[in-house]
């Protein structure tokens, strides 16, 4: 069993749940950092900007910069950008920043983005509306999750929302953002650490603990968040480890050190 | 087949009337069909008009119906409702409500079923989380049809069936669809009728859903040209299924194979 150098860390429903942190989660991110193990925040978070996220985590006591998140929003424009796309934008009023100087007129792909209430009927139209227009329609999802939870309830997320429009226009979505490889590789390249180095440690057993152990990762799944008993007899995905919390969690990596 | 005919099932929306214009014809063709004696019953995959409003509409247009004679996938929806116990969420148009009245209200317990028609006024963040959260817990997910999209007066927009397809991919629970194809929703319209599946026949538009779904569930079918008809539809049908170029020339054809007889 190779060392484990780095460490993956989801943030909703592992660090925090709405604006409160997760219980000892603080502690354990802390206690990580002690013994030297490089960590990277990985989020498929799109409502708010990685600047607005890495100051809502610093007022819960979480000690990060910019530098160690990982968000699909910076990644999306970067890839429409070297791709010269210009996207009709389904996303949340507040990451529209991280889209400036892309090009939005007449519209070459759709990219969505978790838009909360703003998933109205009305919007989810116009979005269809580019796609069923276009030749072979073209359309970007930031995460393919089907759901999480937010202040004590489940939430659709914005994979059922891609799901709607993939039935009704028949594209298939490309993703940014986990489960997809090159998210986490991008994390992994970062701390310069090889897959079987790394552990990631997620609430979403699919997206998370699915996609990192594709990628030839450990995934710890962790019972906050979106977990549902269900997920341990889930019969594909077998997390590396199954944690009651994330200081639970890394209880179990520094037990491997 | 055609000389054994005793009941006649009929679409409504592209066979009788195309918007508020009846097909040519066609209000004398249906008085020629009742007074053969060969029963009749009006089958429509609505999610939106009521029993009521799609009788009124046809009456308006010079049809003569009985409302008991009509079977829409919203009256499936609801004597499949009845026939389970179910306490139903429905996301469904308010037009279509009164499809539904006298069924167990919210009050009298959590929903144990969702009920999805097209509802583009309740396809909002909340009720579609709410539909969601109670599939995800148990609850049955019903879907009155499971179209991708429909064609509106600015354009095409999506149908029910995308937003029914939001719920199947988060809860990994597939639909039960009421409406046309499904071989209970033809059984069902034949109830009460005392006629055997084979001796009925379905005339509608659509090539899928109204003549290879009855054929499915062992009732005829006939192809007429009008409405959502696209050349070609016809060689999607196996040897021998009657294509009529409109409802009068399909009931023509019917009554001349009775008179045969």
């Amino acid at each position: 069993m190779s060392k484990v150098n780095g460490v993956l860390l989801d943030i909703t429903g592992v660090l925090k749940e709405g604006d409160s942190p997760i219980k000892n989660s603080v502690e354990a991110v802390e206690r990580l950092r002690e013994k030297g193990i490089k960590v990277r925040f990985v989020t498929n978070e799109t409502q708010e900007t990685k600047n607005s996220l890495v100051s809502r985590l610093s007022k819960m006591g979480f000690t990060l910069t910019e530098e160690e998140v990982i968000s699909p929003c910076p990644a999306m424009a970067h890839e429409l950008r070297r791709n010269g796309l210009r996207p009709h934008l389904l996303v949340h009023p507040t990451v529209l920043e991280e889209f400036d100087g892309v090009s939005t007129e007449n519209p070459n792909c759709v990219v969505i983005g978790d838009c909360a209430e703003h998933f109205s009927y009305e919007n989810m139209n116009k979005a269809f509306r580019v796609l069923i227009n276009m030749s072979e329609p073209l359309l970007y999802s930031l995460g393919k999750g089907k759901y999480f939870r937010e202040d004590g309830e489940l939430v659709l997320d914005v994979g059922s929302y891609a799901a709607c429009l993939e039935y009704a226009t028949g594209a298939k979505s490309k993703i940014v953002g986990k489960p997809e490889p090159t998210f986490f590789q991008t994390a992994l390249d970062m701390m310069q650490i090889k897959p079987e180095e790394a552990v990631m440690v997620g609430d979403d057993l699919v997206s998370d603990v699915g996609g990192a152990q594709g990628c030839g990762i450990k995934g710890i799944l962790v019972r906050t968040g979106k977990f549902r008993p269900a997920d341990e007899r889930h019969p594909e995905v077998k997390p590396f480890f199954i944690a009651d919390d994330l200081y639970h969690a890394v209880d179990h990596i520094i037990s491997l050190l | 087949m055609l000389n054994r005919i005793r009941a006649v099932l009929i679409d409504l929306s592209g066979t009788l009337h195309i918007d508020d214009t009846a097909i040519p014809g066609a209000v004398e063709a249906l008085k020629r069909l009742r007074s053969s004696g060969i029963k009749v019953r009006f089958v429509t995959n609505t999610t939106k008009e009521s029993s009521r409003s799609l009788h009124a509409r046809l009456s308006s247009l010079g049809f003569e119906v009985d409302r008991k004679e009509m079977f829409s996938s919203l009256a499936a929806a609801r004597l499949l409702a009845e026939e389970r116990g179910l306490r139903p969420l429905l996301l469904v148009d308010q037009a279509a409500e009164e499809e539904f009245e006298g069924l167990p209200a919210p009050e009298q317990g959590p929903p144990n079923a969702v009920l999805v028609g097209l509802a583009p006024k309740r396809f909002d963040y909340q009720s579609l989380n709410q539909a969601f959260r109670l599939v995800l817990d148990g609850a049955q997910l019903i879907a009155i049809n499971k179209s991708r999209y429909y064609q509106t007066k600015d354009g095409l927009s999506l149908g029910a069936g995308s937003f029914v397809a939001a719920i199947e991919f988060a809860t990994g629970k597939e639909a039960e669809v009421v409406g046309k194809p499904a071989r209970s929703f033809f059984e069902a319209s034949l109830k009460g009728l005392g006629v055997a599946a084979e001796e009925a026949i379905m005339i509608g538009d659509d090539v899928k859903d109204d003549v290879i779904g009855a054929i499915d569930a062992g009732i005829q079918g006939l192809l007429v040209k009008t409405g959502k008809y696209r050349p070609g539809d016809e060689k999607k049908l196996a040897e021998g299924v009657v294509v009529a170029e409109n409802f009068p020339e399909a009931v023509d054809r019917i009554l001349r194979a009775k008179e045969s007889n």
